[in-house]
């Protein structure tokens, strides 16, 4: 099976997919409604799509095409509260949250689809214990040299995002000590981590040929990593995040991303390099664990901040671009994680000091999803 | 010395003669239900009923009325178990969804209409078909969450099976009341005499009810539920409660079902303890199911089995009737509808329970009507379960048949 070709899009649109959890209302572990989810909101007319997932207590969101943050957050917020109201009528609850904190993967149930059977048949327990939750942002390439070149200058800010993003410090009742421990789990997958550092499409479909030969692969879909290309829909897809507890967070994101692409492509800031991947590991481990008080190092130079200080400095360089797309409110959020209210992983640890109880903080977090405050 | 006699709280199952009798019940229920897991993979609550059955069958059943330890046991076992159900009764689900409301409300009132003009149409005494009628209204909630428990099920179609048998359970319980005190006015001289009694029944289980949901809040807020532990403090409120309940002649079923239902619907709090309350609410579970499959005998099934099955029948036709009519409105679909129908058949512990009450305040009544309602719930007793069972795996509700692992990849 070989590559698709790559279909160009409209350089720097943006497309917002979530993972969410279904949990049900009396003790908030995951439950398998995502079935009964769908079949609700079956012929509503909505924005995107809503998909199932490969466990039944999962359900996944997606935004159609977007120009900028107000866009995203328009879409999300339609998309949330069909999903909300659909929730109410079964009396089930929907939540982010990388992980959920106490559910057993042995209790997941498979989504009755050929893809997901076969996927748990290969890959079992594997399969189940994959039960985490992300935020995948697509951001649009006029062709597959700039989805590489962009793929590879994002890389170096995936630490940052992952810190930012960060909402999974609990799994199977316990705190991990991490921030994202989701990204643990993706970690067990044969093909993930990073993109090789191939920077022309036609180099990349000689890659996915040899990788195809051998059997490993047959799809896009049979690589885990951090970023990758998705020709069909003509975008590259960061898949670092852990999904956010509000839509607010996950536009701000997304918003993020696409001032940073839009950055690297109007100023060329740095050239990425193969030796970028030296310092990948440590920066990504340092961001999973202390999220934004992790420190990170510089491939160039060697020098170590911490990612908030380094964010900090970004929000500096970009701010051009994000008063060209709108983009402020989503910064100004970002900056408020950075200065006062720390992560969601951090929002999720308070809370839990405060209730002393797991199940207490997922009924916390379904309030903060369906809040329309926010 | 002479020996000091030690107070017991229920004298007679304190008796060395009572326990054993109690342990020979756990042995012999507990291979059975083994036997059936084993060798059916039906849920083990199937066994402990065929045990009973079949010590019916040779004669051995239990008594009805319940009355001494027996019915201190079957109160206290099912008052755990309706406590536990009644905890996970979100009353807010019935206002957003309507549909839901009008199922639980429609099926309960269809199976009493259904039930007592098919009687009458037999036959049988206003009186008599009135009171089945009322009988007929609840669902075996205990039954059908001990399976739902033992398969581990979860879905659309076991949360709303829940939901319906707690209500419908709960619509019974104060439909006996209120039959009782029709009964008590129509003999009585003076009719405030009757409506004092049912308000002081009502108002007493609703009293009793909110203090053991204080109780059991004020506990949950100090100590870790989760906890085999800590969970046996709940226990014991409940079985404190139950045992109040009968010594102030309340319904042993409103006051723990109300008491769940206050607790979950007074606070937003996430509630959580060992289902079932973990091994010591198992043993209680066994125990009851081996009492209330064997509360019959050949004599009765034969007395009642022509009523019994005209009963069975207008009840089944009733409730999965609404309930698969309305699957539309309440948002379940027609596939799983059917499931929840199927669901709400069983008829076992709760209507023994009630029957016991009638026949306790009324023994001449209660003989007109306890054929029946015995023979309906022996008739159907073992194939209840088996229907909720089959019911919820149709429904793709139980655990997923283990994945078959190639070595292949991709």
């Amino acid at each position: 099976m070989s590559l698709e070709p790559f279909a160009p899009s409209r350089a720097l649109t943006l497309g917002v997919e979530l993972e969410l959890q279904i949990v049900n209302t009396h003790d908030h572990d995951l439950a398998p409604h995502a079935p009964d989810l769908l079949r609700v909101l079956r012929g509503v007319a909505l924005p995107g799509d809503i998909k199932p997932e490969v466990t039944r207590s999962m359900v996944e969101l997606s935004t159609g095409i977007c120009d900028d943050h107000r866009a995203v957050l328009a879409q999300l917020r339609t998309l949330r509260d069909a999903l909300v109201d659909a929730a109410r009528r079964l009396e089930i609850g929907l939540c982010g949250g990388g992980t959920h904190p106490f559910q057993h993967w042995k209790r997941q149930r498979i989504y009755a689809e050929p893809r997901f059977r076969q996927v748990s048949a290969l890959y079992g327990y594997l399969a189940r214990q994959f039960t985490v939750f992300g935020q995948h942002v697509h951001v649009g390439c006029p062709s597959g040299d700039d989805a590489l070149l962009l793929l590879h200058g994002l890389a170096r800010w995936m630490p940052h995002l992952i810190a930012l993003a960060a909402a999974s410090p609990f799994v199977q009742g316990e705190d991990t000590a991490f921030d994202s421990a989701r990204l643990n789990s993706v970690a067990a997958f044969p093909l993930a981590g990073r993109a090789p550092f191939v920077t022309t499409w036609r180099d990349f479909e000689a890659y996915f040929d040899r990788m195809a030969r051998t059997g490993i692969v047959s799809s896009m879909k049979d690589f885990y990593w951090d970023i990758r290309p998705k020709p069909e829909f003509g975008t590259i897809e960061v898949r670092v995040l852990d999904t956010p507890l509000t839509i607010d967070k996950a536009a701000a994101l997304a918003a993020l991303i696409q001032c940073i692409a839009a950055w690297l492509r109007a100023e060329r800031p740095y050239v990425p390099g193969e030796d970028d991947a030296l310092v990948y590991g440590f920066n990504r481990f340092q961001a999973c664990r202390f999220g934004l008080d992790g420190l990170c190092v510089d491939p160039t130079d060697g020098a170590q901040r911490t990612m908030r200080a380094d964010l900090l400095a970004l929000f500096a360089r970009i701010e051009g671009h994000a008063i060209d797309r709108h983009a402020e409110p989503a910064i100004a959020l970002l900056r408020q994680s950075l200065q006062e209210d720390g992560n969601d992983a951090t929002w999720l640890r308070r809370t839990y000091d405060r209730e002393r109880q797991l199940a207490e903080v997922v009924r916390l977090q379904v309030a903060r999803w369906a809040a329309t405050d926010t | 010395m002479p020996p000091v006699p030690v107070p017991a709280l229920v004298p007679d199952l304190a008796s060395p003669d009572m326990l054993l009798r109690v342990a020979g019940v756990v042995v012999v229920g507990a291979i059975a239900g083994e036997w059936i897991a084993r060798s059916t993979r039906l849920p083990r609550v199937i066994g402990y009923t065929l045990a009973g059955w079949v010590a019916a069958l040779g004669g051995f059943g239990a008594a009805l009325p319940f009355d001494g330890p027996v019915r201190v046991l079957v109160d206290l076992a099912l008052g755990v178990l309706l406590f536990e159900i009644g905890s996970r009764v979100r009353l807010r689900w019935l206002r957003h969804n309507p549909g839901l409301l009008a199922t639980s409300v429609l099926e309960a009132l269809a199976a009493a209409v259904a039930v007592g003009f098919a009687l009458q149409a037999i036959g049988q005494p206003p009186a008599v078909a009135a009171a089945c009628a009322v009988l007929a209204i609840p669902s075996s909630a205990a039954l059908a969450g001990r399976v739902a428990f033992e398969l581990r099920a979860d879905g659309q179609v076991t949360q709303r099976m829940t939901v319906l048998t707690a209500l419908d359970t709960l619509y019974g319980a104060v439909a006996l009341v209120l039959l009782d005190a029709g009964l008590a006015a129509a003999g009585a001289p003076d009719p405030r005499i009757a409506l004092a009694t049912l308000a002081v029944s009502l108002g007493g289980a609703l009293a009793l009810a909110a203090l053991l949901a204080l109780a059991v809040g004020a506990a949950a807020r100090r100590v870790d539920l989760r906890h085999e532990g800590a969970a046996l403090l709940v226990l014991g409120l409940v079985m404190l409660a139950v045992l109040g309940a009968q010594r102030l002649g309340l319904s042993t079923l409103l006051v723990p079902l109300l008491a769940g239902v206050l607790l979950r619907n007074t606070t937003e709090r996430a509630w959580s303890w060992p289902r079932h309350f973990g091994t010591a609410g198992g043993l209680l579970v066994l125990l009851l199911f081996v009492v209330v499959g064997s509360a019959w005998s050949v004599a009765h099934l034969l007395g009642g089995a022509l009523a019994a099955l005209v009963l069975l029948g207008a009840r089944v036709a009733a409730k999965a009737g609404v309930v698969w009519a309305l699957s539309g409105w309440s948002r379940l679909g027609m596939r799983k509808g059917f499931a929840l129908s199927l669901t709400l058949t069983p008829l076992s512990a709760t209507a023994l329970v009630m029957l016991s009450e009638l026949q306790r305040r009324d023994a001449g009544f209660g003989a007109q009507v306890a054929p029946i309602v015995v023979a309906a719930v022996a008739g159907v007793e073992l194939l209840g379960p088996v229907a909720v069972t089959i019911a919820l795996r149709w429904a793709g509700e139980g655990p997923d048949a283990p994945a078959v692992v190639t070595a292949r990849a991709a």
